[in-house]
């Protein structure tokens, strides 16, 4: 339930497709006109959308914010076609309207000062990093970015990052691109070798979410997921995308909302598959200290 | 142009409703959309207790539905009506409360409390299929509904509208108990029990098992049974099932609905009371009607005769 201090609502209405850009495979960046997107999404927020051009699928299906250019009241989405859903967004011409609500649920929020920021994504995960990235630099924080995947096909949103501003360490399963292995290697190593503090951002698979909050709770260093179960409305009133979520005060654990409360979470603060409670850990994190 | 229902005795501004487990407590579409477009609202399920519901996967899109096992997770009666109340009084809309209960004392108590200022009418859930106890196995046993639906109308003086299941044989039996128990209006129906299979892994794609189905492909289930009902009571039937433009809506009206529910509609756009609103509107325009009222219970036949009759 919203408190009487949520900020603004996200709006509703139907988008036109102003731009669109093919990438390899099945990635592609569409572009849509939306002002109150444009002007107030913030990294790690979403958008709940769909094709106007079909019935089929019923439900919108939520996108991460990938950049946003106010001036031209537009933002972009970085889409990959895995279903019809999906397919009928990527089909859209010029023009096209696509109904669009947002932006939605809980941004990701800075670091301290004197913290380096650590991005690690997996695979279609980097989406809200090209807009974090702009965020951090702009608040003159410092970020490296973690990017893996299966294979180098995977690892399609590389361009964002060609500046060099923050660095970018690319690993695939097979070899075909940077390191070879899973991005948390590579992570693992950074935080081995850091001088400084830094605190830990990560959107991907939950498997590598739970991998990257595992490491993160190992060398003590605060991580926030963005975490991407089935939603339905974007707004909680569905209750499909319930996470279990257990914060320091709570006794136990509570289903919250992914699209309201979240979808970006305190790493520690997510009970993973097939655990009871997060207490224990921490627990067991502050004796190891 | 009148677009105004009488409905158990309430003044309904529109007859569009937002169907309950699928509008929240309202709030939560607070600044999305103008509250005070719709007829009514009604809450998400409430018991006596704050409920954690299901396990997930909860949710799962099939054809032109959605399949869910919620188990109604909610706030509690209490909460709803400190915190949910009074932001709700700042909208022109009436207000349901979606009553629920494991036991008859329960639902009974639910019913007292909810019974407060700014509540317009009860919704009785004696057809949740996503729940061991309470829900659907009142709502399939004409005894029990007739036990839950006089408790809960002995404890307030709302209007009493219980909300039929449409997994059982003949809906005009359960129909004609809840009226024979003090019932004002029927809401008909609530979600059809269905199962969807993740082949790969062999298991039941919702951590329930099975889920209650909704969205436009139980439309014309939905339809026939809301029909029904509106056959075989004196009281009013408000039409809920897949609802999507003004056509939907209309369809539930001419077959004798007083109100409809928009429900599945809700999650695929916020916007949808707007456009269905200007559709009922258009289509009054264009069959020279002044009253919405004119259309309920219009149903015909192409040959003249009552529809449902036996094949010539």
């Amino acid at each position: 339930m919203p408190t009487a201090t949520s900020p603004p609502a996200p709006v509703n209405r139907d988008v036109p497709l102003v731009g669109r850009q093919a990438l390899e495979g099945p990635y592609v960046l569409l572009t849509f006109r939306h002002p109150e997107v444009a002007g107030r999404a913030r990294a790690g927020q979403f958008v709940m959308i769909k094709a106007g051009t079909v019935a089929e699928p019923l439900l919108r299906r939520p996108f991460s914010v990938m950049s946003v250019t106010p001036r031209d009241d537009t933002f972009t989405l970085f889409l990959k076609v895995v279903g019809p859903g999906s397919r009928a967004l990527a089909d859209l011409r010029s023009a096209d309207t696509a109904g669009c609500l947002g932006p939605l649920g809980r941004p990701f929020t800075l670091p301290p000062e004197d913290h380096e920021a650590l991005l690690v994504a997996g695979g279609y995960g980097i989406a809200p990093f090209v807009l974090f990235s702009e965020e951090l630099r702009r608040a003159g924080r410092r970020s490296r970015v973690f990017y893996g995947g299966r294979t180098a096909a995977d690892l399609q949103l590389r361009a964002p990052f060609d500046s060099g501003e923050a660095p970018l360490a690319c690993s695939t399963e097979d070899g075909s691109l940077g390191h070879c292995g899973r991005v948390t290697e590579p992570l693992s190593t950074h935080l081995d070798r850091r001088g400084g503090p830094a605190t830990i951002y990560a959107c991907g698979p939950d498997a590598m979410l739970h991998a990257v909050a595992a490491l993160a709770a190992e060398r003590g260093v605060s991580a926030q997921v963005s975490l991407d179960p089935w939603m339905g409305c974007g707004v909680g009133t569905c209750l499909g995308c319930v996470v279990r979520i257990q914060r320091s005060e709570d006794p136990r654990a509570k289903y919250r909302c992914a699209c309201t409360e979240g979808p970006v979470f305190d790493s520690r603060d997510v009970l993973w598959p097939g655990e009871v409670s997060s207490r224990a850990r921490r627990e067991s994190a502050a004796v190891r200290g | 142009m009148r677009l105004g229902v009488d409905l158990a005795g309430l003044r309904l501004k529109n007859p569009l409703i937002a169907a309950s487990g699928t509008f929240g407590y309202g709030v939560e579409y607070e600044g999305i959309l103008d509250l005070s477009l719709l007829g009514g609202i009604v809450s998400k399920g409430l018991y006596l207790e704050p409920r954690d519901g299901c396990p997930v996967p909860r949710i799962v899109e099939t054809p032109s539905g959605l399949l869910n096992a919620i188990g109604l997770q909610g706030v509690g009666i209490r909460a709803f009506v400190k915190d949910v109340l009074p932001r709700l009084a700042r909208h022109d809309t009436a207000v349901f409360v979606n009553v629920c209960g494991d036991t008859v004392e329960e639902y009974a108590e639910v019913a007292r409390i909810a019974d407060a200022p700014g509540v317009a009418a009860l919704e009785v859930n004696i057809s949740c299929p996503n729940v061991k106890k309470g829900g659907m196995a009142f709502g399939g046993d004409p005894r029990m509904t007739h036990e839950v639906v006089s408790a809960v109308r002995r404890v307030t003086r709302l209007p009493v509208v219980p909300k039929l299941s449409p997994n059982v044989a003949d809906v005009t039996v359960f129909a004609k108990v809840c009226e024979e128990a003090g019932a004002d209006a029927l809401s008909c129906i609530n979600t059809l029990l269905g199962l969807a299979v993740d082949v790969e892994r062999r298991v039941p794609r919702l951590a329930f098992g099975t889920g209650g189905l909704s969205g436009p492909a139980i439309r014309p289930v939905a339809l026939r049974m809301a029909w029904q009902a509106a056959r075989a009571v004196r009281i009013p039937v408000i039409g809920i099932g897949g609802i999507t433009t003004a056509e939907d809506a209309l369809e539930f009206l001419i077959a004798g609905c007083r109100a409809v529910q928009i429900g599945t509609a809700n999650f695929v756009d916020p916007g949808v009371y707007e456009r269905v609103l200007e559709g009922l509107a258009a289509y009054l325009r264009r069959h020279a009607l002044e009253d919405i009222g004119d259309v309920i219970g219009t149903l015909r036949s192409p040959s003249g005769d009552e529809p449902g009759g036996p094949c010539a």
